[in-house]
């Protein structure tokens, strides 16, 4: 058995769990891009996208312990930004009429513009999370979706800036399937080091006991606060990847139902490890694939009649949530294989 | 004048509908802390319970075309069966979890639903004609007309409010709901039985929605399996200005936001007017900031049966 | 025996709370519990009454078993608990607070005859009849906490620390009814106290409890010189130098 006794095999044991999922993602992906299969390849994206935003949501939630119904919000506001920056140059004026001058006139490289999206969301969830990280429990939950209709409801309503209700068209479809995997990897690797980092650690020990934890000096609204901010950052650049995927970009796609299937996806794998988290995209986006083939007729002698993937969604969100909320993961990392120093291993799976 | 009064039934009524659905809500929300987002879903399902079941553009009615009084009968029990269901089959699994958590619960319970429906019944908006004759106008003097269904809604409605504050002040299962929703576990240590209490909350909150169920419909007079999205985030919102847990409260947010929105339309500025949607969830955060005391949960009551 | 706890040990998630702990409770008797804070006291109550789950051990009531029953059930039984804090529904006047204790109970005639006594008893309860019970002082809530849980017409009442929060003279008058109760109707109580003290003036037999485990038991007669219960509730060992006039 080996040992973790060098300094090399510590550091790979510390980011294990890194390790395994950049590459259990890095197969998924080479498969994927390899068989040549269109739909596959669009669900893969999607699916990243979705890493993105769901590793993001762990960020916060799960060392919060605050369920956060408002991160979508962020998404549309990083979509819109990059949308400002990148989209369609010769129409722009006609979809985004009230853009400032220099929006009007110039573009952004693809990766610039997301960054300063998620850079626009993070400013957005630092104002905002002034007032509502300051709130606990439910009140706090219920909070975040106020603020999700807020943004959603400006956004449908802003059309000099957003188009309203009806859709921006034309933005360069950059987001590849080796696009949305370098920016996945970014996010678990951004929302691992801060879960492992100081803040991390003390705005989980605010999530068992929020008393104890003040009483033990931890800032808990600005440790909230900090998380909102970062996750928030991660969601933008959620955002400007998806519009750069579809090529068009609608209000009404951030609504309700992104929240429903980003937190299903989330309460799946597991609400509390960043593992859980890409498990969930991975085997939710897997089963809504296969289950969209099935209601189109794509296998013969099955025939699911419409909306079956997303009634079947439903009901395994339910099933968790009453059986076994911990998900699929436990709650749990992927764990060093290996033998070794046990208070080293169990600190790991803990550390979620 | 004729359009201020006008103006005042129509806010009335709107109030009243909200009113009603924050009861529903705040309900469940008192016993349980449950903020049951299915609900709006539970009225779209009682409305589609009128049609026969099928994905044909042009509606067929089943429930709707009996006795008015059969009507009103079997959609009410239609959805407190529906109620109690997912209660004995869902929420009695997730009652110690957090209010959150049971909060995902109803939406992915809501979600399921509305996603049933367009299995059966299609995606498509279906047309409904039920109680036609409550859709005119009645005069009440000279050119002051008002639709006869607005003040059904709010006759309804007081009528519904009055039973359930003598339910509350006159019953003994009245009286061990209020204590229950004070403090659970010292009314179940006096013998209340908190699953019964609890089923009894979940019949009495979809008695509400079935019979929102037919009055939307009436009014609306058409289906969408999303129809019951809109005017949930109203009641939500009305339970959570109301101060959620207090009865009393979700009357009264009830009718502030009816009447606000009702208003706010009126008389806000043409250029503010499309952001009217978004001041009223920034509303509902500066309350929460505000006061969150509704929403704190008290220690003695999260342990549930 | 009207109530017998066997051997229970009760666990806070991982954390056991009382160990190997037992009770006993004859009809007619006056028995406390007293120790320290942190001792268990209210955990074993709180087992008795079915809102805790003991993970080992047997709790008999009147021959049967009602550990794992629920707390309406227990209620049902004949148990009533008036546990720590009082609990008065504030949001409730003081006379639907009465009524919630006869919610176990369908002799209509019995239940008005009892309500009256407990009127009768805590006169200022018939006074404040339709106040919001939130409006009284804390002696008043004890009276109607401790009248609440009479209306159950128990067989037995536990109750949590009387005492806590009130003046010393209002302590008196809690005592004195309880007292007063056992002598007129019967009633069996297993209190809770912090106070030795008071246990050793009012108790027929006391137990000591500290960290979780059972320190001493024995009848209050035995014990008033109160240099044993002095012991085995701070765990001096004999011939350890003590403090004078240790009060608790």
């Amino acid at each position: 058995m080996i040992e973790a006794n060098t300094p090399l095999l510590r550091l790979l044991r510390t980011y294990w769990p890194l390790v395994m999922l950049s590459l259990g993602l890095l197969i998924i992906v080479a498969i994927v891009d390899s068989s040549g299969d269109v739909i596959l390849a669009q669900t893969l994206i999607e699916g990243l996208v979705r890493i993105v935003i769901v590793a993001a949501l762990y960020l916060f939630i799960g060392n919060s312990g605050i369920i956060s119904f408002g991160h979508i919000g962020f998404v549309m506001i990083g979509a819109y930004a990059t949308a400002w920056q990148t989209c369609c140059p010769y129409t722009r004026e006609m979809f985004m009429p009230g853009l400032p001058v220099y929006l009007l006139n110039n573009s952004h490289h693809f990766v610039l513009a997301i960054f300063l999206g998620g850079l626009l969301a993070a400013v957005v969830a630092l104002i905002s999370g002034y007032a509502i990280m300051r709130l606990s429990g439910i009140a706090a939950s219920i909070g975040t979706f106020a603020l999700m209709m807020v943004f959603y409801s400006i956004y449908l309503r802003w059309s000099t800036w957003t188009s309203g209700a009806s859709s921006v068209i034309g933005l360069p479809t950059t987001t590849t399937p080796w696009v949305g995997y370098a920016y996945a990897v970014v996010a678990i690797v951004g929302a691992f080091l801060y879960s492992r980092s100081k803040w991390g650690l003390a705005l989980r020990s605010s999530r068992d006991d929020e008393v104890a934890a003040k009483a033990a000096g931890v800032n808990v609204f600005g440790q909230r606060l900090l998380a909102f901010v970062v996750s928030a950052f991660f969601c933008g650049m959620a955002g400007g990847l998806f519009g750069h995927f579809l090529g068009m970009l609608t209000v009404d796609s951030f609504g309700l139902g992104m929240t429903f299937i980003t937190l299903s996806m989330l309460v799946l794998g597991g609400m509390q490890s960043l593992t859980g988290a890409v498990v969930g995209v991975v085997v939710l986006s897997f089963l809504i694939d296969i289950l969209r083939r099935l209601e189109n007729g794509m296998v013969s002698g099955l025939n699911l009649p419409t909306s079956s993937a997303e009634v079947f969604v439903g009901i395994v969100i339910i099933l968790i949530l009453m059986f076994r909320q911990s998900g699929i993961t436990g709650n749990q990392e992927v764990y060093w294989p290996f033998k070794g120093d046990v208070s080293a291993s169990s600190a790991m799976k803990r550390q979620s | 004048m004729d359009f201020a009064i006008q103006t005042i039934i129509s806010a009335l009524s709107f109030g009243s509908f909200y009113a009603l659905g924050a009861l529903g809500i705040g309900l469940l929300f008192s016993v349980l802390r449950l903020i049951n987002f299915a609900h709006g879903d539970f009225i779209t399902l009682g409305g589609y319970a009128l049609i026969v079941p099928s994905s044909a553009v042009v509606a067929a009615a089943l429930i709707g075309g009996f006795h008015p009084v059969l009507v009103i009968v079997i959609i009410v029990a239609f959805v407190v069966i529906l109620a109690l269901l997912t209660y004995f089959l869902i929420f009695q699994y997730v009652q110690n979890s957090s209010p959150a958590t049971m909060m995902i619960v109803s939406f992915a319970l809501g979600y399921t639903l509305q996603n049933i429906v367009v299995m059966i019944y299609g995606g498509r908006p279906k047309a409904v004609n039920l109680f036609p004759e409550l859709t005119g106008q009645v005069q009440l003097s000279d050119g002051v007309g008002v639709q006869i269904l607005q003040l059904v809604i709010i006759a309804v409605t007081w009528i519904l409010l009055i039973a359930l504050v003598l339910f509350f002040r006159r019953t003994r299962a009245g009286v061990q709901m209020r204590a229950a929703a004070e403090d659970f576990r010292m009314a179940r240590m006096l013998g209340v039985r908190g699953k019964r209490l609890i089923a009894l909350a979940f019949i009495l909150s979809g008695a509400l929605a079935g019979i929102m169920s037919l009055l939307f419909v009436t009014q609306k007079g058409v289906l969408t399996f999303e129809m019951g999205v809109p005017i949930m985030l109203f009641f939500f919102i009305a339970t959570v200005i109301g101060g959620m847990g207090s009865l009393v409260g979700a009357v009264v947010g009830g009718y502030a936001v009816g009447i606000a929105s009702v208003v706010l339309s009126a008389v806000l500025p043409e250029d503010i007017r499309p952001f009217r949607d978004a001041c009223v969830f920034l509303i509902v955060i500066i309350v929460l900031l505000w006061r969150p005391q509704g929403l704190v949960l008290k220690k003695a009551s999260q342990e549930r049966v | 025996m009207l109530l017998s706890v066997e051997n229970i040990t009760v666990h806070y998630s991982r954390l056991p709370a009382l160990r190997n702990v037992s009770v006993e409770v004859d009809e007619g008797e006056i028995v406390c519990i007293v120790g320290p804070n942190g001792a268990g006291k209210s955990t074993t109550l709180l087992s008795i009454s079915g809102v805790l789950n003991p993970t080992s051990g047997e709790i008999i009531f009147d021959g049967q078993k009602i550990n794992g029953m629920n707390p309406e059930t227990v209620a049902r039984a004949g148990i009533s608990q008036v546990p720590e804090g009082r609990h008065v529904f504030t949001t409730l006047n003081v006379e639907e607070n009465l009524r919630i204790g006869t919610t176990i109970r369908n002799d209509r005639a019995e239940i008005e005859k009892d309500f009256k006594r407990v009127l009768e008893t805590f006169p200022v309860l018939a006074e404040r009849r339709k106040q919001s019970a939130g409006k009284l002082s804390g002696g008043e809530q004890q009276m109607l906490v401790i009248g609440r849980a009479l209306l159950t017409n128990p067989r037995i009442m536990t109750i949590d620390e009387p005492s806590l929060g009130l003046a010393p003279n209002l302590v008196d008058r809690v005592y004195e009814t309880l007292t007063e109760l056992r002598r007129d109707r019967g009633l069996t109580l297993l209190i809770v106290e912090q106070s030795s003290e008071r246990a050793l003036k009012s108790a027929d037999r006391l137990y000591v409890l500290r960290s979780g485990e059972m320190q001493l038991e024995g009848n209050t007669a035995d014990l008033q010189d109160g240099e044993k219960v002095r012991q085995a509730y701070f765990g001096f060992e004999e011939g350890t130098p003590q403090e004078g006039g240790v009060t608790f």
